[in-house]
Formats: structure tokens, C-alpha cells, sequence
């Protein structure tokens, strides 16, 4: 394995992870183990609908101080800072989300707010924080974004019409409770999209400049997960087995790619997802084989272990052959999961290329991006490929 | 070629000699806007007994004021970088990149992470000129 012989990382993952069928019945105690009286639960009007709120609340009992339930599908600073001052009116000492990345990405905000006071546009920045902030479980209930187990969380800056990233180790997630249950009813398309969110983060870690051991093992055990159980998700949404492999291969991303970060995949999928509003997962999904095909005479150790993870890398492969094995791979995957092919299919135009482009080289994502990107018409390329 | 004692005027003054005078970071740093300030915390033993506030001034290629300053001087640049002397040690002499040193914990930033890294071509060619002077650390002299 080619880890330089001066390798030097951090690892932080410090998050608890309970698992099971109906362990969000468990928040309770789980609260209780921190030490804390009154939660906000923190939610979207999707999940509330879903009915997925309703046995959180019964478990917390009188626990429950409020639940808010106004989260967008992007948040923002505007939504953090009412939701805390509602908290704070309750006198809560614990946040408790339920929902997928936005919901998880403002209880975040919340926790600061909670222990620091102000307003979230006061803390865009870097591991600013000097103290443990408010306790923060999440339950969450999409398999995908491994915001459970990360220390970022990106807000929309409402005025700036811009999207602020926050980076802090003293408030990772104190609790994620992985209950296969609340991500039963996923329809097939979300679990296929948000299940390719979360092999992006995977493949993406393994690629990385800051890639090391510990989130490598993590991400290539979440590839194992995901290739075998997601297409059992999509076809059988009920098989809760399988549903909860991919939540756990979720979180192992999580952890890979908040460690070893992501790259061009990430890049691209934020920028055509603010132009054209293309859902994260399927951006990602989409681009993920032809940012491969770009970054693979840079990446094929990673993408190697790619196909090694995903049963393809057959003996006497070089690194390059397997890695191209690995490309195939991802492309035979996502037909097989049911997931779109073409930028296309998902409404994005010819015009939206060129102004996605120039976005996403001012993505921080670009940056951990094994093939330096040089200029616009490299990432137009790919996205023309992925067209 | 002299030598300067890291953290003073006199080092700013190269440092900003050597970046004024590169006509490669004229033309990556064009579109930069903006003052950032370095804020080395104490460590009495290794010779820092009081912290030191770093303002640097850059717009569209432009070198603006370099200065030993105050800390309501250093806190009302556009960004914030703020550490320990061994941290900013290891970042001036390319012994750790910064970007990693501050998803790391191991610098802050108060500011728009975004905008930095739009810009990191510009960041890394003024540590690159840093590095290019000869520096007389506290705890090495």
C-alpha cells in the first residue's frame, strides 16, 4: 500500500453509533446516559408526514420539550437562528434530529447556538470553537450523507445567497442511532441516489491526496455494503437486513470522507446542483464513473482497491486495469440500482454546463482532488461526458 | 543573503519585499481582495511570552500593509488565522500544508473557508515566498 513513509494524519471520529431494528425507541435513554432533560427535535415536513417523528416523541416522553419541524430541503442561517431562539425559549439541553443531511446539518448549527449564543453568521469559519457544545443525537433517515458522524455542516447564507461551510471538531454528532426502520419506506429512486451519495464518499475518500489507513479500511468496507445490500434496498425497500447494511456503510463513508475529505465528484455535484438544482445524489451518482475516468491515471491505487471492494479486481490486474475494472463497475452498478445515467435525464441544459463549470473550481472539495483541475474546459469535458 | 528574525517588523518587511517583487504571484493573486491576519498564541518556552497579531494586507496582486499590529487591528481583517508559534513554525517552512492544518484543528480560521479556497493557489505562493527567506525562529536562536 503507497502511504508515503512520513504519513501523518489526524483520525477523529468520536461519535457513539447505536444500532438496530427500533433502536429509536432508545433516545430516551441515550439522552438520558448524557446526562441531559429536555430535547428539541429537530425535523422536515417530510419526515413529520412520514409519520417518523411520531415514535421518537412517544420515546422521549416528557423529555420532549418542542419539536421543529420547518427545516428546508437547503437550510439556512435564517432557519438555524429561529430554531435556536425556539429552543432556547424551551430550555433545552439537547437537540435530537430526525431527518437526512439539512435536518442533521441544522441541529448542528443549533448546538452552537445553544452553548454560544448569537447567531450562526458569527461562526463561518474553522474549528473556531473552544468547548464541547450542546448534545447533539441524530437519527437519521436517509442512508447517504454520513452527516451523523462528521464535525461539517454547510448553510445557506440567505444574504449572500451562498452556501457557508463550518468546520468543528467540538461538534460532531455525540450519539447517531442507525435504526434501519426509519429508512423503510424510502421510494427506490431516494435510496438508490442517497446509497450512491454515500459509495461517492467512499470512492472519493479512497482517491483522496489526504487519504490514510484508517478511513481506507473504513471506505472500502462501506463499497462491500453498499455494492451488495443497496440494490437489495431498491428492490425490497422492507428487507430491514439489508436496509441497515447500507445505513452502517453510510456512516463508514462518513467517517472515511470527513477524514480523508472528497474531491471532484463533490465539486461538480454542488456546483450543477446550485445551477440546476439537480439532488445531491444524483449529481453525485451521475458524475461519479466519468470523474474516475478523469482522475484515473492519478487515482488507480485508489480505484484498485475500488475494485477490490466491489469483487472485480481479478488476479494479475495491474493498478490500471483494475482501476478501469472499477469504472466499468460503478457504470454497470448504477443501472443495475435503477440510478439515472445522463446530466440529461435530470433536467440539466447545455447552458448550465459552462456556468457549473466555473463553479466548481471554487468548490473546496477540489482541492483533495487527486488530478490537479487546471481550468474550466477540463471539468466542461466531464460534464459534457456525463451529459 | 540576511537573515531575520521570524515575527518582526523587519521579517514583514522582506516577506512583503518578496511577494511585491514576484511577478508569478501578481498574476495568480489577481483576483484576490482582502487583509488576513496571523495570530501566533503565547509559548514562553519557546520564547513568545505575549501573543503576536499579524496584519497582511493583498488586493488584485498588490501587496498593501505588512505590520506588527494590535489585536483589534488583527481582528478586523477579513480572515482570521489564528494558532500555535509551532503550528505557524511548521506551515512557514512547508512542513505542514495549511489547508490540512486547519481541517486539522491545528489552525483556526474566522472567515469564508469558500473564498480561501478559490484562492488557494494564492495562499500557497505566499507561503512559498515565506519560505524563500531566511528565518531566525525564536526557539532555534
Amino acid at each position: 500500500m503507497g502511504y508515503d513513509r512520513d504519513l501523518s494524519f489526524v483520525y477523529f471520529g468520536p461519535t457513539k453509533i447505536v444500532f438496530g431494528a427500533g433502536t429509536s425507541r432508545d433516545v430516551d435513554i441515550e439522552m438520558a446516559g448524557l446526562g441531559c432533560r429536555k430535547a428539541l427535535v429537530v425535523t422536515d415536513p417530510g419526515v413529520m408526514k412520514a409519520g417518523l417523528v411520531e415514535g421518537v416523541r412517544e420515546a422521549l416522553g416528557e423529555r420532549c420539550a418542542g419539536v421543529w419541524s420547518d427545516v428546508p430541503q437547503d437550510t439556512g442561517i435564517g432557519v438555524v437562528n429561529s430554531a435556536a431562539a425556539f429552543a432556547r425559549e424551551k430550555g433545552v439541553d439537547c437537540v435530537v434530529s430526525v431527518g437526512g443531511g439539512s435536518v442533521i446539518d441544522t441541529g448542528k448549527g443549533i448546538c452552537i447556538l445553544l452553548m454560544e449564543g448569537g447567531g450562526l453568521e458569527n461562526f463561518e469559519g474553522i474549528q473556531l470553537l473552544t468547548r464541547p457544545q450542546t448534545p447533539h443525537i441524530v437519527i437519521p433517515t436517509t442512508a447517504g450523507t454520513g452527516s451523523e458522524v462528521t464535525c461539517m455542516a454547510v448553510i445557506l447564507d440567505e444574504r449572500k445567497g451562498q452556501k457557508m461551510l463550518i468546520v468543528e471538531y467540538f461538534n460532531a454528532p455525540r450519539i447517531a442511532i442507525l435504526d434501519p426502520k426509519m429508512t423503510e419506506r424510502l421510494p427506490p429512486l431516494l435510496t438508490a441516489s442517497t446509497g450512491m451519495d454515500a459509495m461517492t464518499h467512499a470512492v472519493e475518500a479512497l482517491q483522496s491526496l489526504s487519504r490514510e489507513p484508517i478511513a481506507d479500511g473504513l471506505a472500502m468496507q462501506a463499497i462491500r455494503l453498499l455494492h451488495r445490500d443497496l440494490p437489495v434496498c431498491t428492490e425490497n425497500g422492507a428487507d430491514l437486513a439489508a436496509r441497515g447494511q447500507t445505513q452502517l456503510a453510510a456512516t463508514m463513508a462518513g467517517w472515511a470522507f470527513g477524514n480523508a475529505m472528497v474531491g471532484l465528484v463533490h465539486a461538480m455535484a454542488h456546483s450543477i446542483g446550485a445551477i440546476a438544482r439537480v439532488p445531491h445524489g444524483i449529481a453525485n451518482g451521475i458524475l461519479l464513473p466519468h470523474v474516475m475516468a478523469f482522475n484515473r491515471d492519478d487515482a488507480a491505487e485508489g480505484y484498485a482497491m475500488v475494485a477490490e471492494a466491489l469483487g472485480v479486481r481479478e488476479k494479475g490486474m495491474d493498478e490500471r486495469e483494475a482501476a478501469e475494472a472499477a469504472i466499468t463497475a460503478i457504470r454497470s452498478f448504477l443501472e443495475r440500482i435503477g440510478h439515472p445515467l445522463r446530466l440529461s435525464e435530470v433536467g440539466v441544459t447545455d447552458e448550465d454546463i459552462a456556468k457549473s463549470a466555473a463553479l466548481s473550481l471554487s468548490d473546496g472539495a477540489i482541492v483533495n482532488n487527486p488530478r490537479p483541475v487546471l481550468d474550466e474546459e477540463e471539468v466542461i469535458a466531464v460534464y459534457r461526458a456525463a451529459f | 543573503m540576511a537573515k531575520y528574525n521570524a515575527m518582526t517588523q523587519e521579517w514583514l518587511d522582506a516577506w512583503k519585499q518578496k511577494i511585491a517583487t514576484s511577478k508569478e504571484y501578481k498574476e495568480i493573486a489577481k483576483n484576490w481582495e482582502g487583509s488576513v491576519s496571523i495570530i501566533v498564541n503565547p509559548d514562553p518556552e519557546k520564547g513568545i511570552p505575549e501573543p503576536i497579531y499579524v496584519f497582511t494586507d493583498y488586493w488584485h496582486g498588490d501587496v498593501l500593509d505588512f505590520l506588527i499590529c494590535d489585536k483589534a487591528k488583527a481582528e478586523s481583517a477579513r480572515f482570521v488565522m489564528s494558532g500555535d508559534y509551532t503550528r505557524w513554525k511548521q506551515v512557514a517552512k512547508k512542513e505542514v500544508d495549511s489547508t490540512k492544518a486547519l481541517m486539522q484543528g491545528k489552525l483556526k480560521l474566522k472567515g469564508d473557508l469558500t473564498y480561501v479556497v478559490r484562492n488557494i493557489k494564492t495562499v500557497n505562493k505566499v507561503i512559498d515566498l515565506l519560505c524563500e527567506i531566511e528565518t531566525i525562529w525564536p526557539d532555534e536562536a
